[in-house]
């Protein structure tokens, strides 16, 4: 609290009056404190971004200018004409079928098995989802030679199937959906069942469209993964014209490791939908990566 | 005739289980276990020689491996990334949780690297960390500074180089599961503190920290198994090297495999990675009870 001396003038409604407008100024100005320290630091955060966007439209012997030219003094646009035209196109389409595909698989059967394990009683369910979260652990280092061997057996190495099929099933999704099914209240489905509802019944018209932000958080999530996906990429696929975006770039970059402005142009690409797909859904991806932390 | 209702419940749960215990048992148990055989194999990809089994010498190769050992010590160097986010993460989100304006859009700039692919963020780090004429480093020798570091470049610095990058990828989701914990935290508790006369850094210290510490905890636990996992990040920016500088367990698995072809040593790598998995979070169970604050 302020000490301010109370002069002999003063009336106790005008001294209250006084510190009260104190305390909003002082409130003020360490809101407006606090947001220049952390925007400051948002910024710092996000110059990457800034930096690789500008150098993307600058030319060759621009880049390494210091001081750093935020707007580039003479932008051309040939950089992300090339990227665009070195196969940047069917790198693409490969990306959003296989994120796509993936996308619906896991949040399909996914949503099935989290409504088994978390609104109906059977014998060994709870064994079953702790065997589940204890496949959590494994790391992917030891699926990799495995799957090699299996999907080369099954004639799918090298085909978009091996990075498709494993993607439909997802023990992470199963994991959050089934905690946000728990939430809903039973009686909710249990005067459903009364009136004769089955299982796929209640699955389908209640506890589907009640579910529908966790669902949609999950299909953010798991389109962002399988579009970021650059590992099992790596490790499966080996023809160009298979190719997804991360693998894309990694290859466009090793063509043109000494053109720094056609890297950036390819960076850019490749970061652009997540970031729409981000500014478009941000509210639901930071909610769902939030609840996964403080209910997990 | 018909079954009871809860006769068909309970067959209808094994149902709708069914598909994805199907696809999890194919992807993830039946690789686990193959990778369980494999490991005590010879089996390479390219020699068409018969596989045999040879025990325990992959493991024993393991052990006496010069790059195994680089490689544990680059994956405990990569770990460091982890708790350094972490501390970060909960210092901002502390500040973030004040009132300020433009709440929402500096939450979404923080948390952008995040959705971000790391192979586009290794290529514009492996740019900006560029030692001679990066505009890190033309920064660093602008306030001064007139020898900084060579980053990615020497042996010495590589592998915390990455550990920058990592800690620039990671901060954003650490402070969003930070955010959501502190607004679990009771208002009044804050209030009771402030009226009893507790200055900010009192109720940070004794009250903030240990109600957020099992959030703390699940943080520590799912990025030290995260971290230990990423190889695609590196492969990105440094393929491992300088030399081997920055080649981590997880990267030491994907080349022996996939570079070499020896699929069998490799499983056996990778099993030894699962148990230093197993070791570390042992050892964070049994340590939490000291610092993770419960109810």
């Amino acid at each position: 609290m302020n000490q301010i001396a109370p002069g002999p003038a003063q009336t106790a409604a005008s001294r209250a009056t006084t510190t009260f407008l104190n305390y909003q100024q002082r409130r003020f100005i360490s809101k407006l404190a606090l947001t220049f320290i952390l925007g400051f630091l948002a910024i710092i955060m996000i110059l990457p971004f800034v930096w690789m966007i500008s150098t993307s439209f600058k030319t060759g012997n621009e880049v390494f200018n210091y001081p750093i030219e935020w707007l580039p003094a003479h932008p051309v646009f040939d950089n992300h004409i090339k990227v665009w035209t070195e196969g940047f196109l069917t790198y693409y389409l490969n990306s959003l079928k296989i994120s796509f595909l993936c996308m619906i698989g896991s949040c399909f059967w996914g949503a099935l098995a989290a409504y088994g394990f978390s609104r109906i009683e059977f014998k060994g369910r709870d064994q079953l989802f702790f065997l589940y979260l204890a496949m959590l652990m494994i790391p992917p280092q030891i699926l990799f030679v495995p799957r090699f061997i299996m999907f080369n057996w099954a004639g799918i190495y090298n085909t978009h199937w091996a990075l498709i099929l494993p993607g439909q099933f997802t023990i992470f999704g199963v994991f959050l959906l089934r905690q946000f099914f728990k939430g809903i209240p039973r009686e909710i489905s249990e005067s459903a069942a009364i009136d004769g509802a089955g299982h796929l019944r209640i699955f389908s018209q209640i506890i589907l469209p009640l579910a529908k932000p966790a669902l949609v958080t999950f299909c953010i999530l798991d389109f962002s993964w399988n579009w970021n996906n650059y590992e099992d990429a790596l490790v499966f696929l080996v023809d160009r014209n298979l190719y997804t975006v991360p693998l894309g770039l990694t290859n466009f970059i090793g063509e043109h490791n000494v053109d720094y402005n056609g890297m950036m142009a390819a960076a850019v690409a490749a970061i652009i939908p997540m970031l729409i797909v981000f500014l478009v859904g941000q509210k639901f991806i930071i909610q769902g990566v939030a609840n996964t932390g403080v209910k997990g | 005739m018909k079954m009871s209702w809860s006769k068909r419940q309970k067959f209808a749960g094994y149902l709708f289980i069914a598909p994805n215990m199907l696809g999890i048992i194919i992807f993830f148990l039946i690789p686990a276990l193959i990778s369980f055989v494999v490991m005590f194999t010879d089996l390479d990809f390219l020699s068409k020689a018969p596989v045999n089994f040879i025990g325990l010498d992959n493991f024993a190769r393991v052990f006496s491996d010069e790059t195994f050992y680089t490689a544990l010590k680059n994956t405990f160097i990569f770990l460091l990334a982890v708790p350094v986010s972490i501390a970060i993460a909960v210092f901002l989100a502390i500040l973030l949780n004040n009132k300020i304006y433009l709440k929402p859009i500096l939450r979404a700039m923080y948390f952008m690297p995040y959705i971000t692919s790391s192979v586009a963020i290794a290529f514009v780090w492996s740019l900006l960390l560029q030692p001679t004429s990066g505009p890190i480093n033309g920064f660093l020798r602008s306030v001064g500074l007139a020898d900084p570091p060579r980053w990615l470049a020497s042996t010495e610095t590589s592998m915390y180089g990455i550990d920058l990058i990592m800690v620039w990828y990671t901060l954003g989701f650490n402070m969003i599961i930070y955010l959501a914990a502190l607004q679990e935290i009771p208002t009044e508790l804050l209030e009771a503190a402030k009226i009893d006369g507790a200055r900010a850094w009192q109720t940070t210290l004794r009250i903030i920290l240990p109600l957020i510490s099992p959030t703390t905890f699940f943080l520590l636990i799912t990025g030290l198994m995260g971290a230990i996992k990423t190889f695609g990040l590196i492969q990105a920016i440094t393929q491992g090297g300088p030399g081997d500088s920055t080649v981590v367990l997880s990267l030491f698995v994907y080349r022996t495999a996939f570079s070499y072809y020896e699929l069998g040593y490799a499983s056996a790598i990778a099993w030894v990675l699962f148990v230093i998995v197993l070791v570390i979070t042992a050892i964070q169970w049994v340590g939490q009870k000291k610092w993770v604050y419960s109810n």
